[in-house]
């Protein structure tokens, strides 16, 4: 009889090793990513719809790459931090299945999925919580747009894979902390990515919408400049987790410019406590409006790029 | 970042043109023209060389204005400029000790946001994009207080040269480095008010910012000095146009970013795959260029289909000649057949000459034989005694019969029930349907077809005779019931193999233990059946007479043990007789013809089953076959014969096929199988040669094919037939055809039939047989 045993994977996900002969050296020596934008500078966008031949819509959005300073440091490809890389598709609108009620309005439904290799924790092949938490939220955002009414008895399907994920935190700082989460922070940027990724595939599906709507992320950060004593907290636009010491707290929302309307605002963070906003500790109003800021930066983005599609389309 | 002012540059002169006509914008650089620069410069070196240690005291740009206003006479501006640095002195000193608006420590915090300005030292060109002038009297309260005069004055000057300066306007723009910073702010600033164009007026307007909050533009303006102000203080005037030395803050300039090498890989034009194909030479290759796609043509699967596909529909081709259109409906359908059949994988056809291997395989005989007789005369017993001497029963099955028949009250039957399967039958005691089982001698394999010998059944004997190649026609031999037998379904029986082909018979005269074997009593019957079987034509080489006893088994397969009986007989037993008979020959060159007798599910690999007698031609496995009447083509997956799976099978034996591609609903107990190639074809209408048992007029009548039986009627009577010469009797129309004529008769048909020629029929009316024959 042959050997039917399979020798299984861990179930959960594996960190790629890090030797030691990094881990030795101090952590400064080592090639920390530090910011290069000034504080209200977003990322450079790549964003491209119709990207899927066979979907209704899609788009791909990347963000460039944090840049390094010094690009000295060990050159394993696993600690290179790359930008996030998203594509979405869109399925639909098409007709519900015939055992299911009726519903007057468009029934939108979204799945945000990590790919494995997506971040330096491999994520597993089924949806976990923050996936689904993503997907609750994206869902929340995008239903605020479309125009729902138009497709009763239909439902649309907008499906995210992130190629490329945020990290949580700068890998060098993860050692010694074991497995304890470092509060997540890149859902914050990967959702307002899948935010305006969806936007731009919903318009290339030719869903009516009141408006595109575009993600924005805030977030106040603290440095590690002062030694002695706890740096100043700083209001950033578009952080990127690995690039910060630490994030004290963090915005994102989901912003549409024509109607000046917030259809999902998340909120993480240490944010608010003190009855009078000072520099280091801004209150959750200017954290809220600077994501709404970001979120019209990459409203420029996503505006461009289907008038870039619609020129294409038209030329044709 | 310098890339990005570059790029913003680019549409620097529109955006400026845009704005040259608005009124609040008019800067004074933008007026000044080559000449007047180069002027600007020399004398702003000459002034500083003078001026000296108060030369850090002044800025480069007061000392150009100070030029700009005395008309570069050196003098006065430095007379001026002196002035100047003595009163700032002054003033500086004076803050100092007031200690108002320090500033400094804020500075330290904002360098972060703007690296190149600290407070109080903002370049005058960027404060002055931020206020909006939207009524002149704003306009001092944005900048300090000692550029208010030089400012005004020097618009006043422009103002005038406006007209002058419109030509070389697009030459002043390539600006010294400084003003081309201020510009990119400008440009910026143009940009963003373009996007959102009432923002602009609502939210350069200070007063403005008291009014409640209600839209964006508004929000925006609010939170462009996050790090500086709370919302619920209200913010003191002099950090104001620092606030708006963070402006680029508020609007984040997000650039579009090339795409990575990953997007560059993905939404790239595969021109460039072209290309590297094209570079490596391609092994074994007759044309080193791949076609561009592989998928154009047809695959050489296609290719296989079609010429298939195409070769079947020539066989079967008929008909007139298709046009255009049909053939085109006609590809297209076969186009479908095929694909379907790709579907389901069929067994291919091995393509045997089935008949070399039928002869090459030929061991054994094969005969089919119909058992006949009048009802109670002991066929079922007869046959059910041959097979259990032969062993094709064993002892346990006959005892347990035995057991259950005593029950019922009729021991006798036991061996009855050896055919007899049915519940029905059994409780009756007489056969119903057609029952059939095999045995082999040394020399040939039966197949025994147990008729029902009732006369209500006789549907289901002349089915049973339809499969047969010669009958085997059972007598009572007991007092009487000869007689009657005669009269009734012996009689009937013997007609009716005979018309349907069967030649040889052999009477088998049973039940001679019930009068002790008396030699007279067999002679006499024989005399009789052989006279009456002689009229019936069957030759007298082909009636041959067995005696025996069914029952006590005597002369069926072992010899007779009775001394009385073997003093007089000496003949063959049954079984010796039926080892006589010579191998039938069989139409094997003929078309395919099969008659499906049952049709089951044979499990679940086999949906579709039917069994039958191979009439005429051969098959094997992955045949194509037409199902007439329903004119539906199915194929052979596998044949079983003697529930064993054999690659072919020929006429004359008796067969199980598993059928596939084809619905049960196309196929009924009856229909003919046939192959596409020479299909039988469905009538309405026929004619037959018919030897009339009863009065043929035209009349309603049963028309009985093996199997299958449609109503139909008698439709002309053409005319009798001469029994000897079969030629047409001369002469008038008959009106009725009487017992025993032969006449040829139009018979119509109330559904389709397949028939051909040749085929046996038997006419029924109101369950008395009138007449049987073959279709012409």
């Amino acid at each position: 009889m042959s050997d039917r045993r399979r020798v299984n994977g861990p179930s959960g996900g594996t960190h790629t090793p890090i030797f030691s002969k990094y881990l030795a050296k101090d952590v400064k020596e080592l090639n920390r990513p530090t910011r290069v934008r000034a504080p209200n500078v977003l990322r450079k966008m790549f964003l491209k719809t119709g990207v899927t031949p066979s979907a209704s819509g899609s788009a791909y959005l990347e963000m460039e790459p944090p840049r390094t300073r010094n690009a000295i440091g060990p050159g394993l490809a696993s600690l290179s931090t790359s930008g996030l890389k998203l594509t979405c598709t869109v399925h639909g609108p098409r007709p519900l299945p015939k055992n299911a009620p009726f519903s007057p309005h468009i029934i939108l439904t979204t799945h945000v999925k990590y790919a494995p290799f997506a971040t330096r924790k491999r994520r597993g092949y089924i949806r976990d919580s923050s996936e689904r938490d993503l997907g609750v939220h994206l869902e929340t955002a995008l239903r605020g747009v479309i125009i729902g009414d138009r497709w009763p008895k239909s439902g649309v399907e907008v499906i995210i894979t992130i190629l490329e994920g945020e990290e949580d935190q700068w890998w060098g700082d993860d050692r010694g902390r074991g497995s304890i989460s470092a509060g997540e922070w890149g859902m914050m940027s990967v959702l307002s990515g899948c935010i305006t990724v969806a936007s731009a595939a919903i318009a290339d599906a030719g869903i009516d919408c009141v408006d595109v709507i575009s993600g924005g992320v805030s977030a106040v950060v603290r440095g590690s400049e002062i030694s002695d004593r706890l740096s100043p907290g700083m209001l950033v636009l578009d952080p990127v987790p690995s690039e910060h010491e630490e994030i004290v707290s963090a915005c994102i929302v989901a912003y549409l410019p024509g109607r000046d309307e917030i259809t999902d605002i998340w909120v993480k963070g240490d944010i608010g406590y003190g009855s009078q906003s000072s520099e280091d500790n801004p209150s959750y109003e200017e954290l809220t409006d600077n994501a709404v800021q970001a979120a019209l930066g990459s409203h420029r983005v996503l505006v461009g790029a289907l008038k870039e599609t619609a020129a294409l389309k038209l030329a044709r | 970042m310098s890339r990005h002012r570059l790029v913003k540059n680019l549409d620097l002169d529109n955006e400026l043109d845009d704005f040259e006509g608005g009124k609040d914008y008019d800067d004074t650089e933008e007026e000044i023209s080559e000449a007047d620069k180069e002027h600007l410069r020399a004398g702003t070196l000459e002034v500083k060389e003078m001026l000296g240690d108060a030369a850090n005291q002044v800025s480069e740009k007061e000392i150009q204005d100070s030029l700009w206003h005395y008309y570069y006479d050196i003098e006065k501006t430095v007379n001026y400029l002196l002035g100047v640095a003595e009163r700032r002195n002054k003033v500086e000193q004076k803050k100092k000790k007031t200690g108002c608006l320090s500033g400094s420590e804020t500075a330290l915090s904002f360098a972060k946001f703007s690296g190149d300005s600290t407070l109080f030292n903002i370049p005058v060109e960027r404060q002055s994009i931020l206020v909006a002038p939207m009524t002149p009297t704003e306009r001092p309260q944005s900048g300090p207080l000692e550029e208010k005069p030089k400012m005004s004055k020097l618009q006043v000057l422009a103002a005038s040269r406006k007209k002058k300066a419109q030509e070389q306007k697009a030459g002043s723009m390539e600006l010294i480095s400084k003003d081309v910073k201020g510009l990119t702010i400008n440009g910026k600033e143009d940009a963003v008010r373009k996007q959102i164009p009432e923002r602009q007026d609502v939210s350069m307007e200070p007063n403005t910012a008291k009014q409640p909050a209600r839209g964006f533009p508004f929000r925006k303006r609010k939170d462009s000095n996050p790090h500086e102000k709370s919302p619920k203080a209200p913010s003191p005037r002099p950090k104001k146009p620092e606030a708006q030395e963070d402006m680029p803050m508020e609007v984040p300039v997000v650039m579009k970013a090339e795409p990575s090498a990953f997007a560059n890989t993905m939404f790239s034009s595969t021109a460039c795959l072209t290309d590297t194909a094209s570079l490596f030479t391609m092994l074994y290759v007759a044309k080193p260029t791949n076609t561009a796609d592989p998928f154009s043509g047809p695959s050489p699967d296609d290719i296989v289909i079609a010429a298939q596909s195409k070769a079947s529909s020539n066989k079967g081709g008929k008909g007139p000649p298709k046009t255009n259109g049909e053939k085109k409906a006609d590809q297209i359908a076969n186009g479908i057949e095929a694909m379907k059949l790709d579907n389901t994988p069929r067994a291919t056809s091995k393509n045997l000459e089935v008949l070399k291997e039928y002869e090459k395989a030929e061991k054994k005989n094969e005969a089919n034989f119909v058992v006949i007789g009048h009802v109670d005369a002991g066929k079922s017993t007869m046959m059910g005694r041959l097979l259990y001497d032969l062993d094709v029963v064993d002892q346990r099955t006959i005892d347990r019969y035995r057991k259950d028949a005593e029950k019922m009250g009729k021991s006798s039957f036991a061996l009855a029930w050896v055919l007899d399967q049915g519940t029905e039958e059994r409780s009756r005691g007489v056969t119903i349907d057609i029952a059939m089982n095999k045995f082999a001698t040394s020399k040939t394999k039966f197949i025994i077809l147990d008729a029902p010998g009732h006369k209500d059944f006789v549907p289901n004997m002349i089915a049973g005779a339809a499969q047969a190649d010669f009958a085997v026609l059972v007598i009572d031999a007991s007092t009487g019931s000869f007689e009657s037998g005669l009269q009734g379904q012996t009689k009937e029986h013997a007609l009716l193999v005979r018309s349907m082909g069967v030649q040889r018979i052999i009477v088998a005269v049973n039940k001679l233990d019930t009068i002790n074997w008396s030699q007279d009593r067999f002679d006499e019957i024989s005399q009789q059946t052989s006279a009456f079987l002689l009229s019936a034509n069957f030759q007298k080489k082909n009636i041959t007479f067995i005696p025996c006893s069914g029952l006590q088994g005597d002369n069926i397969v072992r010899k007779s043990t009775e001394a009385v009986f073997t003093s007089w007989y000496t003949g063959p037993t049954l079984v010796e007789e039926l080892d006589n008979s010579e191998p039938v020959l069989r139409a094997l060159e003929k078309p395919l013809r099969m008659t499906i007798a049952d049709i089951f599910r044979g499990g679940v690999q086999n949906p579709l089953s039917v069994s039958g007698r191979l009439d005429a031609g051969s098959l094997q496995t992955g045949d194509a076959l037409l199902a007439q009447p329903s004119g539906e083509k199915c194929y052979i997956k596998s044949i079983d014969l003697d529930e064993q799976p054999v690659p072919w099978a020929v006429a004359g034996q008796h067969i199980t096929l598993h059928l596939a591609d084809i619905d049960p609903i196309h196929l009924k107990i009856g229909d003919v199988l046939s192959s596409p190639a020479s299909p039988i074809k469905n009538a309405e209408s026929f004619t037959a040669k018919i030897l009339a048992f009863g009065f043929l007029m035209p009349m309603k009548v049963d028309v009985h094919r093996g199997r299958v039986h449609v109503p139909g009627r008698v439709k002309r009577l053409v005319g009798t037939l001469d029994k000897t010469t079969g030629d047409l009797v001369k002469g008038k129309k008959p009106r009725v055809v009487k017992p025993g004529m032969v006449a040829r008769v139009v018979v119509d048909l109330d559904a389709q039939v397949p028939l051909e020629s040749g085929m046996r029929v038997v006419l029924r009316d109101e369950g008395e047989t009138v007449g049987s024959g073959v279709v012409e």
